[in-house]
């Protein structure tokens, strides 16, 4: 079996080579049939990828310890779903695993252009190949999946016990697949500049793929921290880590993009920074696969980390030189005619979202390199960590909120007072009396009570939005208020749909403050039946529990919670001994409402004398996090989700036919 | 700069790179801590966690234990709290503070985002300012030419005069 994992790899690599040469061939001969022989040997990788996935797979399941990643990443008492997300545990597993994704999202774009873009498609292609290319010839000559072991372990190593959880089921496909797919508009760009094809085709051919990629990499941080916060035990679920900064950039960059290609879809602007962006964001990708694996800047969850710093190194220079010498290889045919008419505009608002975005993306960056920039320069060791990144992040993300609140609202070209008035002094009215009294009941963290009165300015515009909207339709066709609501969103999904997804972004912002400002925390050494109080709760320790199985030892603590005398729930905390690599890990317990999260970690147990050592946070508004997420979520399902146009049935052609958009 | 352009523009674009790399330093300046906790907060854990000692994820850790003893024990000394930022930073070196130190070429660390970010807005008014001046001297759009005759144009009036009808 593995050999044909091997021999699968081999014949993509070729695959990929000669669909290179088959699409530029056939572009610049004019030759269709290349062209589509290029599309097929696309479409032939992505089996042959496949059938290397099916493989590893199948030796993971068959706990096959003569494969060297096998060995590494799993064992034989691992439970069958975690034998399945170890494909993406590891080093050479989790590169093939990409590849995969690259070779299916690459297949998929062949398909939909093979009658659409002729000019630019076989270039966009042929730049997804290379890509593959890199990816295939690590997997052939680098860092092998199906290598062989001289002598067979009876047992595996097994997964690294933090990678047991459920969230890392979804959260690494999740995050690699807004990685990988950010390659489809990223190639279509460079195909744009490579043809001298600069207008917006390719933006109209990737959107729903932009959207696409973001909405993964907003999944997958979302999924990440979910994660962070149940498996690692600090009552967190974002510690600025390189890894989480090298997965946040990309959202960033990826934010700005999806905002700034609406000024050149509406204006033909902006052709450069569109271009720069989206060139950007898949950089900032490399990037981060790079920080993962290379070891460069220490990260508490490098779990792939490996000698193959280099190779990306040298890979993302390679991409972000050839990119930039095409950007100004055609910056003359560029450059449009712009068209500007004032500050108090929409296009100005999304301009300066577009610097805010960037600009915290940079504070990102530079927060991340900057230890190494410190011992470079000065030879001293230095450490940036959460403080560093919330001081400098917190007044551009609040900058941020407040362009959220009026970029999709104030007008196109000219805002006139009417216009200002109108969609403004209710908002402002009520953002201001919120913070005035939160202030006045005692609330004197300033920048939270900034941040809750930019919430409420922000809901407040978007609110105003839909109640307007409402109005006009009931007013000219007479629909009631939720059929008008209906018909409003299905009408113009892209700007409802926006809308949704910056509430999303608002209740993400409510717990992002709530945590930040206002966590409560405890730690306490108890005797059973003895309490102590927390968030309004008392907490009787009641003793610890201990079970064991052949994969992992079991230590639960029991914690009732109490309200006014009367027991309301059970908390179970756990500690967790993994057998193979002999590792503790943290399994905490939750106890979740919309106002606040209390939140137990079982630290330490004495079992002569039963005492426990219990950490109990309360988080307030962290529910907010999770509650944005899915409404973000819906946003952006509402947003990408074809729209059926019914085409205008002219006197000429009888009946009319439905098209998708 | 071309002439008769105002002065002031060029000022008000110096003034807001010097707010920004203000705004940076003003982090800098409320990054100081002032509590245990905020101490805790100021110092990174040893352990290889991460974090910082006050958020170390393991109860009972070698370095962040040991190193919240040390916090209390400094605190009782009567030292301010850069004084016991000094302290850790002499015995453990510059690596256990969570921050970067605002002296020297730390203070780069800063800074740079927020000056960064304010040539960014200076680049960007002044860009949408000559777009603005450029559209204000743009020559009116002379009148279109008249088109040849298209075959849907007959289409279009059958329509029209259908709809009016």
């Amino acid at each position: 079996m593995p050999e044909l994992g091997k021999l699968a790899l081999a014949i993509a690599l070729l695959l990929a080579i000669y669909s290179i040469v088959a699409n530029i061939y056939g572009a610049r001969r004019n030759a269709p049939d290349f062209v589509a022989s290029a599309r097929h040997a696309i479409w032939a990788m992505c089996a042959m990828v496949t059938i290397a996935v099916v493989t590893l797979w199948t030796a993971l399941m068959r706990s096959d310890f003569s494969l060297e990643y096998v060995a590494a990443y799993s064992s034989t008492t691992l439970p069958t779903v975690y034998k399945i997300t170890s494909l993406w545990g590891g080093q050479q597993g989790s590169l093939l695993f990409w590849t995969w994704l690259l070779s299916i999202f690459t297949s998929i774009a062949a398909f939909q252009n093979r009658r659409r873009n002729p000019e630019i498609a076989p270039y966009a292609l042929a730049v997804m190949a290379a890509v593959a290319i890199f990816f295939l010839g690590m997997l052939n000559f680098v860092t092998r999946p199906f290598d062989l072991l001289a002598t067979i372990p009876r047992e595996g190593s097994d997964l690294n016990p933090l990678l047991q959880n459920y969230w890392m089921a979804i959260h690494p496909p999740s995050l690699y697949t807004g990685y990988v797919s950010s390659t489809v508009p990223f190639a279509f760009g460079a195909a744009a500049l490579i043809t001298g094809k600069l207008d917006d085709a390719w933006i109209r051919t990737t959107r729903r793929w932009a959207i696409f990629s973001w909405f993964f990499l907003t999944l997958g941080n979302m999924f990440g921290a979910r994660w962070a916060y149940e498996v690692l035990g600090w009552g967190g679920y974002w510690a600025w880590d390189p890894v989480e900064n090298a997965a946040f950039m990309p959202w960033l960059v990826m934010t700005a993009y999806l905002h700034s290609v609406m000024i050149q879809e509406r204006k033909d602007m902006l052709k450069v920074w569109n271009l720069a962006l989206i060139g950007l964001a898949f950089g900032l990708t490399l990037f981060g696969t790079f920080i993962t694996r290379s070891g460069v800047i220490s990260s508490v969850h490098s779990f792939t980390q490996s000698g193959l710093g280099p190779y990306f190194l040298t890979f993302l220079i390679v991409v972000t030189l050839s990119y930039t010498a095409l950007l100004i290889f055609r910056s003359k045919d560029l450059r449009s005619p712009a068209e500007f008419e004032s500050y108090l505009s929409r296009e100005a608002a999304f301009l300066f979202n577009n610097l805010v975005l960037v600009g915290i993306a940079f504070a990102v960056f530079w927060g991340t390199i900057f230890p190494v920039l410190s011992e470079a320069v000065r030879g001293v060791k230095i450490t940036v960590g959460p403080p560093f990144f919330n001081k400098v992040n917190a007044p551009l993300g609040l900058v941020l909120l407040f362009l959220t609140g009026v970029g999709p609202v104030i007008a196109w070209r000219r805002a006139s007072a009417k216009n200002l008035r109108r969609s403004f002094l209710v908002p402002t009215g009520l953002g201001l009396v919120g913070g005035v009294i939160l202030f006045v009941i005692g609330y004197r963290h300033y920048y939270a009570v900034v941040s809750f009165s930019l919430c409420i300015f922000v809901v407040a515009t978007i609110v105003a939005e839909f109640y307007r909207g409402i109005r006009a339709r009931q007013a000219m066709v007479g629909e009631n208020p939720l059929t008008a609501l209906t018909h409003l969103i299905s009408k113009n999904r892209r700007r409802y749909g926006g809308y949704i997804i910056h509430i999303g972004i608002v209740m993400m912002f409510l717990a992002i403050t709530g945590t930040s400002a206002f966590k409560e925390e405890k730690q306490i050494t108890l005797k059973p039946g003895e309490s102590f109080q927390m968030g309004g709760y008392t907490l009787r320790y009641d003793g610890v529990t201990s079970s064991e199985t052949p994969h992992v030892a079991y230590l639960r603590a029991s914690v009732a919670v109490l309200d006014g005398g009367r027991q309301i729930d059970t908390m179970l905390p756990e500690k967790r001994f993994y057998k193979k690599p002999e590792q503790p890990t943290t399994e905490v317990a939750i106890r979740s409402t919309l106002g606040a999260d209390l939140y137990l970690v079982l630290g330490s147990y004495d079992e002569p004398t039963k005492m426990a050592t219990i950490q109990a946070y309360v988080n307030p508004l962290i529910s907010f996090l999770w509650w944005g997420g899915i409404v973000l979520a819906l946003g952006t399902g509402v947003t990408i989700w074809p729209t059926r146009v019914r085409a205008p049935a002219p006197a000429y052609a009888p009946g009319a036919r439905e098209v998708a958009e | 700069m071309p002439r008769g352009r105002p002065q002031w523009r060029w000022l008000l674009a110096g003034a807001f790179v010097v707010a920004a790399a203000l705004i940076g330093a003003a982090q800098v300046r409320s990054a100081v801590p002032a509590s245990f906790q905020e101490l805790e907060e100021s110092l990174t854990c040893q352990c290889g966690c991460g974090l910082t000692v006050g958020s170390c994820n393991h109860l009972q850790c070698d370095s962040a234990m040991p190193l919240r003893a040390e916090i209390r024990g400094q605190m009782e000394t009567g030292k301010d709290k850069d004084a016991i930022l000094t302290y850790f930073s002499g015995k453990y070196g510059e690596k256990i503070l969570s921050s970067p130190t605002a002296s020297g070429f730390n203070i780069l660390a800063w800074v740079t985002p927020f000056v960064l970010l304010g040539l960014g807005g200076v680049f960007l008014g002044v860009t949408m300012m000559r777009w603005t001046v450029r559209r204000r001297v743009a020559p009116e759009p002379t009148a279109p030419q008249p088109r040849a005759p298209s075959p849907y144009d007959k289409i279009l009036e059958k329509d029209l005069k259908n709809f009016d009808g």
